[in-house]
Parts: C-alpha cells; structure tokens; sequence
C-alpha cells in the first residue's frame, strides 16, 4: 500500500512546507518509507528545514526532464535511512514541470514507498496543478485567521472538482487569543471548512528555531507543536488519537505579559 | 453643453445604445472607442449593448460587435419592445451550472428558456399566441424570469470561494455559501445553510425575487437591479432565518420562521 499526499494551502507562509517537514520526519519515525518531493521550484526550502540543502546534487527538474533518474536526486536524510528528500530547482521555475510529467513519476515512486508527501507551492497556477495531480489525497495546511481560511477554502474547492479527499490541519493556534475571542477558534473554521481535521498545532517558538537547526520540531520531546504532528502522524497512520487540549496562560503569566509588555 | 455622439439608455434589462440616425458610422465607432477606452463605468465587462436591428449594416453591426468584445462587453443587435424574442436574461450570459437539473420546463407565457438546457423547440414569437407582445416602446417588458412552476436548479453542496452559481430560474442550496462564492439566480435563492459570499436574485430584472437563508450574513445582497451591503466589522451569527426582498425599491430584509 503506497500514498501520495499532497500537502497544501493557497496561501503562502501558513506552514506547507514545515508541516512537510514534520509528517515526513514523523512517519519515518514510525518505520515508515517516505519520500518527500519539493514541487516549490525557484523557492525551495523543504531542504533547509531537513538539513539537507548541501548534499543535492540533482533536482526534480533535471529527473522529469530525463538527465537522471529519480533515484539519482533522491537525497538521504542524515538521521532516517527511510527517508528520502527530492529536492526541486533553485533557479529554475514552476513551468520547467509540467503536471503530467509530475503524474507520471509519483506514479513510478509508489513503487518504492509507503508514503510520499508532495510540497506544493503556494497560489492555485501551474505550480499548484503539478504538485496535486499525482496525490491520492489533500491535506490542506490553514491558520486561524481569515485571509487563510478564504484561500484553504478555495483550495478545497478546487481539490473537490479534481475528486480528491482532503483533510485539514490547522497551524499556529495561539490558545490564550482563542480563549479571549481575538482568534478564530475550532468551531468557526470547521463551520466554513467543513472538511475533517487531522490536526491542531499550536504556534511554537520552537518551530523558528528548529527550521534554523534542520532538525524538524517532531523530533523534539519538548515542543507542544512536535506533539501535534505526531499525532497527526499517527492519525495518518489509521489511529484514533483524541485531540490535544492546549494550556493557556496562567493568570500570573497574563499579569507579567501585561505589566512587561509595551504595546 | 453639447450633445453626446452616443448614448445609452438604461433599462432593467440591459443598455441600449442610441445615437442619432444622421450621424456617420465612422463618428459612431470612434465615439464608442473613446468611451469604452476612457474606462466608463458603463461599459464594464460583461455588460451587455443593445441595438434595435435595422439601425446599421450588418458589416457596421460587426465591426462594433469586434470592438465591443475587445473590451469585453457583449453586443447584441435585437429589439428591447418584445419581450417574447427577447432573452430574459438581458443583463447575464446565464448558463446552467449542471444543465442535467437546470432544464426548465416548457412554460406557458412568454418563457425565458435556457438554450443549452432546452429540450423543446424555442419559444419563438409564433409559438406563444397566449401573450401577445404590445408595442409599447421604452417601457418595461413583461416577461418575469422565473414563472411560477418552472423547475427550480437543486444544489446539494456547498459553494467555495471562487465557485459561480449562475442560472435564469430560481434556486435551492442545500449547503453554505461561503465568502468568495456567487450565486446569480433569475429568480429566487434558497439557501438551506449559512450564506456568507455574493447574492444576486431577480438577475433579469424582477424586482419580486427574493433571498432566504438559515444564516444570512452575505458580504453583498443583490436583488434586481438594487445592491446592499452589511454594515462593516464583525457580523454577529444571526439566530433565526431571514428574507431579503425589495420593499419600496430598497432591499429590506426581515427575520422570518420555517
């Protein structure tokens, strides 16, 4: 049994990439054989959160293009032996690929892989047509707040028309502005979406750091948001893993944020 | 002040053109160049131009037709007096999201067929005796764009951002419309959910549609020819179901029990 998921938004800055990073880490953690595929050609950074940014040699480009087979780009993470970066074009763009092409070599890859996780890039042209035209299924990467909500929801609608499933993944909640009313909370979302949800991640200034490390926040014991998606992995996965309730603010913290704060 | 080359004139169901017969096809075009460059806010795309036949040759009626598409308003030359030959949806190049559900049955009065869902013959002049048009011309036409008992489009989804609903009769939703959907109906709009994106009932000009919802906060109503907005800032989620319909050539909109 193999999986293709695309992983994707609309909106740009909203996580796509990051949630890649950490499902990809996370099944692999699980045993699993992951490849991830980079579709963000000329802005690529799938690498760079992996660690991986100095060992490409090859890209998506050069394998659709027949120079090398896939095999050829694909780039080993350093820690997990079943996973498997391939990484796209820095200086190329989103038209060197063309959405068959993309079909046809996901379509191969199965082959070798239990999951394969497509980044897509952000807007709904070319770029995004290519990176959902293989997947099996979506998983629509939104935060709580509406510009991003009104793009995931064109996005679902445009994955609907192509007949494909999708699940939603809600990123950088913060719990403290959802419990006073200032940010879009669970219900709201689910009420516009109404597409399941896989997962709840809160905003975690770990993930800045992690990015910056090339050791994705999964991985991590000590991060709320490593929580989150691996239970999202999990679910993935087929298990029914309730959801997180996130801590807010106790009332000496909110006192201190308030007296130290300069806004 | 001095007289314009060519006017329009507004009706509900479109902008008729109208120019005076002496003046040379050639000051015409350039006239309705200037107009259609200069960015008037009469001729925003898809706008549709009306002309009565017989004005020009058919190579000027080309030539405006070629001019007008560049800028993407649509040119028609037919006759706005008889509302039996005349399209209902004037305003709207209407066509049936699925036009397997869209057909419209075979009405009686002067009827505003659909062309690609119709399954009899068109409603020709010849063909309706009941209602005989009456050359009343610049007034109203008669033709109400969706009759009683017509077939009512049924969609049992709902409508994303980006998604367009257009169709010449009325319309259930069974589902949301979210922001950034559209739904333009000849008639009426039933909305069995939250309706959050763009309305527009009465397309064609009938001013007696109306819209229902379980959960009316839209960003835009529209009814006929009338737009309304919501006040801006937060819109709280309403308890009870609501009517928006036009009251005194305003659109009003009161909470209502089903």
């Amino acid at each position: 049994m193999s999986e293709v998921i695309v992983i994707t938004s609309g909106k740009g800055g909203v996580g796509k990439t990051t949630t890649t990073a950490n499902l990809g880490v996370g099944l692999a953690m699980q045993g699993k054989k992951v490849a991830l595929v980079d579709t963000d050609t000329g802005l690529r950074n799938l690498d760079l959160l992996l660690g991986l940014e100095r060992r490409i040699v090859y890209t998506l480009v050069d394998v659709v293009q027949k120079r090398v087979g896939y095999g050829q780009a694909l780039v080993r993470h350093k820690k997990y032996e079943n996973l498997l970066l391939l990484p796209t074009s820095q200086v190329a763009d989103k038209t060197a690929i063309e959405p068959e092409q993309m079909l046809e070599l996901t379509q191969v890859m199965r082959n070798e892989f239990d999951y394969i996780l497509v980044d897509c890039p952000a807007g709904i042209e070319q770029g995004f047509q290519t990176a959902i035209i293989g997947a099996d299924r979506a998983i629509v990467v939104t935060m709580p707040e509406v510009a991003a909500v009104r793009d995931a929801d064109k996005i679902i609608g445009r994955l609907q028309a192509e007949n494909k499933d999708s699940h939603l993944v809600v990123n950088r909640i913060r719990p403290q502005m959802v419990k006073d009313g200032t940010m879009l909370d669970m219900t709201s979302i689910n009420d516009i979406l109404s597409i399941p949800c896989i997962g709840q991640v809160p905003d975690d200034e770990k993930v800045v750091d992690s990015a910056n490390r090339g050791i994705p926040v999964v991985e991590w014991d000590d991060s709320v948001a490593g929580q989150a998606y691996r239970n999202i992995v999990r679910r993935i996965c087929g298990e029914d893993v309730p959801f997180q309730t996130f801590e807010t603010d106790g009332w000496f913290t909110r006192l201190r944020k308030k007296l130290f704060s300069h806004h | 002040m001095r007289q314009e080359i060519v006017q329009l004139k507004g009706s509900r169901y479109g902008l008729q053109l109208v120019f005076s017969p002496e003046t040379e096809f050639k000051t015409i075009r350039a006239d309705i160049q200037r107009k259609l460059e200069s960015g008037s806010r009469f001729f925003r795309r898809g706008t549709v131009i009306q002309l009565v036949p017989g004005v020009l040759s058919s190579e000027e009626e080309a030539s405006l037709r070629k001019l007008f598409n560049q800028h993407g308003v649509l040119f028609r030359v037919e006759t706005m007096e008889k509302p039996a030959t005349r399209r209902p949806m004037a305003t709207l190049p209407l066509t049936p999201a699925s036009p397997a559900k869209a057909a419209p049955a075979p009405a009686p009065a002067p009827a505003p067929a659909a062309p690609p869902a119709e399954k009899k013959a068109p409603v020709s002049e010849t063909a309706t005796p009941a209602v005989k048009p009456e050359p009343q011309p610049g007034t109203k036409a008669v033709a109400k764009p969706a009759p009683e008992g017509e077939t009512m489009l049924v969609i049992n989804r709902t409508l994303r951002s980006g998604q367009e609903i257009r169709t010449p009769g009325s319309v259930l939703i069974c589902g949301n419309i979210n922001a950034g959907a559209q739904v333009i109906a000849g008639g009426s709009i039933d909305i069995r959910g939250t309706c959050r994106g763009l309305v527009h009932a009465g397309a064609g000009g009938d001013t007696s549609a109306f819209i229902i919802a379980d959960r009316l906060m839209p960003i835009q109503i529209r009814i006929a020819d009338r737009i309304a907005t919501l006040p801006d800032g937060a819109v709280k989620t309403p308890a009870v179901a609501a009517r928006a319909f036009m009251k005194d050539g305003k659109i009003t909109i009161e909470p209502m029990e089903r």
